[in-house]
């Protein structure tokens, strides 16, 4: 047994690898932590089969592929999980090292539930127009999470999966 | 009446290196030459390259809800220290009578009006064009004398601008991220421009002809992956090549795309 990726403290088998393995997921959270993990374990089928109908031709395969190769998944923040009915919004950070650089991305996506399906339906601007993507956090630029803080006396730039 | 202006290009070969915007068409079909992305390039908001920018690219709207027109040009993404694959040694162009638009076109420029055609008809430092008097007579009165391959590359602009306004569409939709990036390069014109990968438009654009294209790209990105691999200021030339080249690896091999 093992923890899950997506930092919940659930061990996978509890937690993303039954949805990943096509079980319905609870919430859209828990799409968002599927869909992490999905590129954690190189299982990016979740993540294609997980968009709404009308973007799935949007889904850069090739894209994804290169970046679960490549990336060191460092975690998964859940910021906010806004559900109204079968919509919802999630606001989280990703945060990975990519060719000994760090990065935190921080996006909000927008999810719907078809016939209790949770599916990615698009990306909406990060609040305030800040940029939705950090690259690069040095020990002295603002941390991503917004704290106001800088990243060294924050989250740091070099986080460990929780 | 402004003044009449003179060229004659000497074959200096000198502007034959580094970035070289296409049109699309020029782009895919020379996929087995350049190794090609997509450079985004917005037009600063008080210049007068804001309407014609706009039309032959796309007006987005940024967070703080003014507009940004951006030209998005594919391009032969090349350091500017690299010359072009097609030119030879004797500074002749290898593809002569297939050569993009853009260079048949050279010097003028159809990405800004007509009569705004003054300043590329000054040769950079460096190069050798010939510009007396005793050159030929190439504009005169902001017109251009020869008009016809400036009108079929800007014909080409106009006609490729839904496609790629659709794929600026998809970015905005899917990596909003780039309208900040996008303000950066705007207020800091010195800023690394805004480059995004073919495997993206590729997508945005449902390319029948994706699998095709990608293995004509895969060894030119192999190529000058390995090219800039030793070159610290070509850092990030050869993550570009290196990261297009797997995505189209990936192109390649997947059945039926």
């Amino acid at each position: 047994m093992a923890l899950c990726p997506c930092g919940s403290e659930y061990d996978f088998e509890n937690c993303c690898g039954p949805i990943i393995a096509g079980a319905l997921a609870p919430t859209a959270e828990a799409l968002v932590r599927s869909r992490y993990t999905a590129f954690v374990k190189h299982a990016l089928d979740h993540v294609a089969r997980t968009h709404a109908p009308e973007v799935r031709q949007d889904f850069n395969r090739a894209e994804a592929e290169r970046m679960a190769a490549q990336c060191e998944w460092r975690g998964l923040e859940i910021r906010r999980a806004t559900e109204t009915g079968d919509t919802a919004e999630v606001e989280f950070v990703v945060r990975f090292r990519r060719e000994r650089q760090d990065h935190a991305s921080v996006t909000v996506s927008t999810f719907r539930r078809d016939q209790g399906q949770w599916l990615y339906v698009g990306t909406k601007e990060a609040p305030k127009g800040v940029p939705v993507r950090v690259t690069k956090i040095g020990p002295n630029d603002p941390c991503p999470c917004n704290s106001g803080k800088k990243a060294k006396k924050c989250c740091g730039t070099n986080p460990a999966v929780r | 009446m402004t003044e009449a202006r003179h060229f004659h290009c000497t074959a200096c070969g000198q502007c034959c290196y580094g970035l070289l915007p296409l049109t699309l068409k020029d782009a895919l079909a020379h996929a087995a030459r350049f190794p090609l992305a997509f450079l985004w390039t917005p037009a600063p908001p008080t210049s007068r390259h804001v309407a014609l920018t706009a039309k032959l690219g796309t007006l987005l709207t940024l967070p703080n809800k003014t507009k940004l027109a951006v030209l998005i040009a594919p391009v032969a993404y090349l350091p500017a220290s690299f010359p072009c694959p097609a030119l030879r040694t004797d500074m002749l162009c290898a593809i002569h009578t297939d050569k993009p638009l853009r260079c048949k076109t050279m010097p003028f420029y159809p990405y800004r009006d007509e009569r705004a055609q003054t300043e590329f008809l000054v040769p950079r430092p460096g190069w050798l064009c010939s510009t007396s008097q005793t050159s030929p007579l190439v504009y005169q009165n902001n017109q251009l004398v020869d008009r016809v391959d400036f009108d079929a590359e800007r014909k080409e602009l106009l006609d490729q601008a839904p496609v790629l306004r659709r794929y600026a569409d998809y970015m905005v939709k899917h990596s909003p991220a780039l309208l900040g990036t996008l303000m950066q390069v705007t207020n800091h014109p010195r800023a690394e421009h805004l480059v995004t990968s073919l495997s993206s438009f590729l997508t945005a654009t449902r390319a029948p002809d994706t699998h095709a294209i990608a293995r004509l790209q895969l060894p030119v990105l192999e190529h000058y992956a390995a090219l800039t691999l030793k070159d610290p200021m070509l850092a990030l030339f050869h993550q570009r090549y290196h990261d297009s080249a797997i995505e189209m690896a990936y192109l390649s091999n997947a059945s039926g795309v």
